[in-house]
């Protein structure tokens, strides 16, 4: 794989309308909130350069439409995703009862290599809401599906607070970046003599 | 020539193949354009991406398919993009790399590179970003290939969607200001729209539906738009109000496209905060009725008021905004207009609005109930000389309409206050209106909502008419005997709910409830009627004691006559048990209220109907028993009267049919003469008569049974006897003496060793365990346990 590639990571945001994916992406990338609604349509992302352990990245972070029928075309926009993170608001069980949905359809959709260790990353959003009162899914709840989903990273976010937001897209970057495997190598089945460039027995020149 | 089935079932497999082929072509050039850019071999980058992006010149592909091709050329140019970035860094100049990608051949992959080129431009920022911006929108009217330019543009919006001038953003300034930033997103957004748009034009009209379903799947990529401009910091309500809301509308309204305007408005609604429609509400509301008269506006509108009405409940410090614009006011001229605007609008669809109309007041202005009212009658306007509703959807909707005050306000008192209210309801169906009947019933007994005026119980009445009478829409079809039963109970227990503390305006509501229930029908006073006696015997109660005033309107002989005339009903049924019941109840309260002639008018009928309409030999043995058990009870009776009842009972009951039920009842009858209350009748010798009686019959049973054997009856019926004997024995009856009760107990046990006799261990256990009371009894030290001494056991 290219240093190229390698450089450039690709993260997809997913959960039920409201839950604050786009907020998230917009606090994370801009350092912005607006409590105001506003449905996302398409599929639309941010890149942010971020470095992890000693390696600088850009991560593109691709924000989605909650609302099915604002995603007319289809989720190919899922392809070569290195992390997935999934978003639910504590305070709605609906959107939590829903994760199931959103990964098993990405895994069908983005059809990773190995969908067993692909890497996901649970936000809980929305904690600061009402000082936690109205909150109905439990931490302990959150952390009990993501260790049966196969030790999935758990954090507890508020978008509009700027809490853990940071913590948790680290977390998804280590994570996209960890995640090796390794796009197919194309190899073309013939090369074209004709053309006036020399060509290698290898194709790869890495 | 293939057949057209097969040429149907090929298509899938084609765009899979067609895909397939170019996917591998991208990855072709892909390679070696990571070859080139390994090398920094910028002439051959070049030339690989243009061959790479050619691909996207296919007009073969379904908008899915084309969009699984693009997104695989996007990826690869992220690396180009990268590249160009490190070649800027190398000391060549953007201006020369945006010159350098014209040179590509063909238009679709020269404006590919450009925008990859332009975005490493502006975010050098050697050239003002809104320059550069301009320049790619503008380019981009080289593409007029609908799909192929829809796309080209959506990439245009993704590599420029972080450089856009905006307030706050790095290029604002020397780059531009938010201005330009909506001038670009809407120029963009506006040519998106007519390619959009004119697809529906091209091609053959016989593919119109295939189309149709491609336009469908490309429109979020010209809805993104507004999601952009949506996320523009500097887009405030003032820029919304002034520029981008009129210039979106503008598009939405003149496009004349049915798919794009529904759409379209869909978006606006869902992309943009509350805060913003609120404060430009007219201006949105007022395109609807522009719309093609085609567009499913009501939904359009319903998801407006629903958004509206989820930001009311939100908070309560939202709610000053909505009365500061009149929102109401606002939306109900609106749902009049476009109701007027779309004449062949279905009836649901009408319905519905209303709904959504509702549902916005009942979150926004819950104190309005003249807004409530005011939506019922414009909902009645519209069904104006429909008559019943019979189309499903529009019931549905007709039933959320009414059922949604309902629930809000929890109170049907409320919703009698509502002159439109049954005026809807009455447009429903007679199934359904049941229903709703049910539902309002329900909602009364679940909030224990008290009915507490005549005038309130006739609103309500009229309301529930389907359940109190057979209304027109009566189906010619039997209605389900369990359904039935279940309804009238409903209605029966609603009774209990009509109360006022006044007598004067409680009898009002008992005179009011009885009109009504009249209309009923046999069937119906069956279960109406008897909990009405209830209600007024429970009104004899609270009057009683009290002195009659002169200028009370209700007096207890009113009373007493409407309970009268109201049982009297029952034989329309008929129902003569029931009356009968009734009638006994009616001569306790009478009696009660130390009104003799009543009570004994009201034994009379109750004997006149055992008499004359009750045949069925089990329905005689209970109801004697009852007319014991209540004549017992009843105190008020001088000597001439008492006399005449209870010998009636006393010769009804050893005219039973069975000997056993005589000689029980006969007994019975023996209480009729010993009341053991203070100052009660206490006829010792007259107890003594029926006891011996009772026993006469037994022997003559017992006589009977030797006859037939195998009958059990007799034994026990001296035991029962033996029993009575010992009450009365114990209650000072000086008739009964130890002698008697010796005798009797002989005879038991005589009787019990008897061949004849089959064993019943229940009987054995009966006896047994009378003789264990009267050892008990002979324990005790006083009066009662002296007298017990004389028995031996």
């Amino acid at each position: 794989m290219s240093a190229r590639k390698r450089t450039l990571l690709k993260v997809i945001i997913l959960g039920d309308s409201g839950v604050g994916k786009t907020s998230l992406m917009n606090q994370y990338v801009n350092k912005k909130f607006t409590a105001q609604y506003k449905a996302t349509i398409g599929a639309d992302f941010l890149t942010k350069e971020v470095q992890v352990e000693d390696r600088l990245v850009t991560m593109q972070i691709w924000d989605t439409a909650g609302q099915e029928r604002f995603q007319s075309l289809g989720v190919a926009f899922y392809r070569g995703a290195d992390c997935c993170v999934l978003v639910y608001d504590v305070n709605v069980m609906k959107s939590f009862d829903n994760l199931e949905n959103w990964r098993a359809e990405f895994l069908i959709q983005a059809s990773p290599q190995d969908p067993e260790n692909f890497p996901f990353v649970v936000l809980g959003n929305k904690v600061d809401v009402d000082g936690g009162n109205s909150r109905v899914v439990s931490e302990k709840k959150a952390k009990q599906w993501c260790t049966a989903h196969g030790n999935i990273p758990y954090f507890e976010t508020s978008a509009k607070e700027d809490y853990n937001v940071d913590a948790a897209f680290q977390c998804i970057a280590k994570n996209a970046l960890k995640n090796e495997t390794e796009e197919e190598i194309y190899l073309p089945d013939t090369i074209d003599v004709t053309q006036n460039r020399p060509t290698k027995s290898s194709a790869c020149e890495c | 020539m293939q057949q057209p089935a097969q040429e149907v079932m090929s298509t899938a497999e084609e765009q899979e193949k067609w895909l397939a082929d170019a996917v591998a072509l991208v990855q072709h050039n892909a390679f070696f354009m990571h070859r080139a850019l390994d090398a920094n071999n910028l002439r051959d980058a070049l030339k690989y991406s243009a061959q790479m992006l050619s691909e996207l010149r296919t007009s073969k592909l379904s908008p899915q398919k084309y969009y699984e091709l693009y997104m695989r050329t996007f990826d690869e140019l992220r690396m180009l993009e990268v590249f160009f970035k490190e070649e800027s860094k190398r000391g060549r100049t953007n201006a020369d790399l945006y010159e350098l990608v014209q040179h590509a051949g063909n238009i679709l992959p020269r404006l590919y590179l450009l925008c990859t080129v332009g975005s490493v431009y502006i975010k050098s920022k050697e050239a003002p970003a809104k320059d550069v911006l301009k320049d790619l929108v503008e380019m981009s009217r080289g593409v007029q290939h609908p799909i192929r330019g829809l796309f080209l543009r959506s990439y245009l919006s993704q590599i420029s969607r972080d450089k856009l001038p905006d307030v706050g953003s790095e290029f604002e300034g020397e780059g531009g200001n938010v201005m330009d930033a909506v001038e670009f997103v809407l120029q963009n957004f506006t040519e998106m729209n007519k390619l959009w748009v004119r697809m529906q034009h091209q091609g053959p009209a016989r593919e119109k539906e295939k189309r149709e379903k491609e336009r469908s799947e490309l429109r979020e990529l010209v809805g993104k738009n507004l999601h952009v401009l949506s996320q523009l910091e500097g887009v405030d309500l003032e820029m919304y109000k002034e520029v981008v809301l009129p210039r979106v509308l503008e598009q939405v309204v003149n496009c004349k496209d049915e798919l794009a305007q529904y759409y379209l408005m869909d978006c606006i609604i869902q992309v943009f905060p509350d805060d913003f429609h609120l404060q430009t509400l007219e201006t949105l509301l007022a395109a609807c009725p522009q719309l093609q008269s085609t567009v499913d506006i009501k939904t359009v509108m319903s998801q407006l008021m629903e958004r509206l009405s989820n930001y009311a409940a939100s908070s309560p410090e939202v709610l000053p905004e909505f009365l500061q614009v009149e929102a109401f006011t606002k939306l109900s001229n609106a749902v009049v207009k476009v109701i007027e605007a779309q004449p062949d609008m279905p009836l649901v669809g009408a319905v519905s609005l209303h709904v959504a109309l509702l549902t916005f007041i009942l979150r926004v202005h819950i104190d309005r109930l003249d807004y409530v009212d005011q939506v019922l009658g414009g909902c009645v306007k519209k069904l104006e000389g429909k008559g019943k509703v019979k189309d499903n959807k529009a019931t549905k909707q007709l039933v959320a309409l009414l059922t949604a005050p309902l629930e809000k306000y929890n109170d049907v008192v409320t919703m009698l206050k509502l002159a439109n209210y049954s005026k809807v309801m009455a447009h429903l169906d007679y199934e359904t209106n049941k229903v709703m009947a049910t539902v309002i019933i329900q909602s009364i007994m679940k909030n224990g909502t008290y009915i507490t005026t005549a005038d309130k119980v006739d609103a309500l009445f009229e309301l529930l008419r389907e359940l109190i009478k057979d209304g027109e829409g009566l189906p010619a079809e039997e209605v389900d005997e369990e359904d039935f039963k279940e309804e009238q109970n409903l209605v029966a227990r609603l009774v209990h709910m009509l109360v006022n503390p006044d007598p004067d305006e409680m009898f009002k509501i008992l005179t009011t409830a009885r009109k009504h229930f009249r209309q009923g029908g046999p069937r119906r006073l069956e279960y109406t009627l008897a909990p009405l006696v209830f209600s007024a015997s429970k009104l004899v109660r609270s009057l009683q004691g009290r002195e009659a005033s002169e200028d009370s309107p209700v007096s207890l002989e009113k009373i007493f006559q409407f309970l009268h005339k109201t049982v009297e009903d029952l034989s329309m049924v008929p129902a003569p048990e029931l009356a009968l019941r009734l009638y006994l109840q009616c001569a306790e309260a009478a009696s009660d209220c130390n009104m003799e002639p009543v009570a004994y008018e009201f034994f009379t009928q109750a004997f006149v109907i055992y008499e004359e309409e009750i045949a069925d030999s089990k329905a005689q043995v209970t109801a004697i028993h009852l007319i014991i058990g209540t004549l017992q009870r009843t105190q008020v009776f001088g000597v001439e009267n008492r006399d005449t009842l209870t010998h009636k009972a006393t010769g009804y009951s050893a005219k039973l049919l069975k000997k056993p039920d005589q000689c029980r009842a006969v007994f019975a009858c023996s209480h009729l003469f010993w009341v053991d209350d203070e100052g009660g009748v206490k006829d010792g010798e007259r107890v003594l008569l029926c006891l011996k009686r009772a026993l006469r019959i037994a022997n003559a049973a017992q006589q009977m049974s030797s006859a037939t054997r195998g009958s059990n009856g007799p034994i026990t019926l001296f035991v029962e006897i033996l029993n009575k004997y010992l009450y009365y024995y114990e209650k000072g009856n000086p008739q009964v003496t130890s002698n008697v009760i010796q005798g009797l107990l002989e005879l038991i046990q005589t009787e019990m060793q008897s061949e004849n006799t089959v064993q019943d261990p229940g009987v054995d256990a009966f006896f047994a365990s009378t003789i264990r009371y009267i050892q008990y009894q002979k324990l005790k030290t006083d009066e009662v346990g002296e007298r017990y001494a004389a028995i031996q056991t």
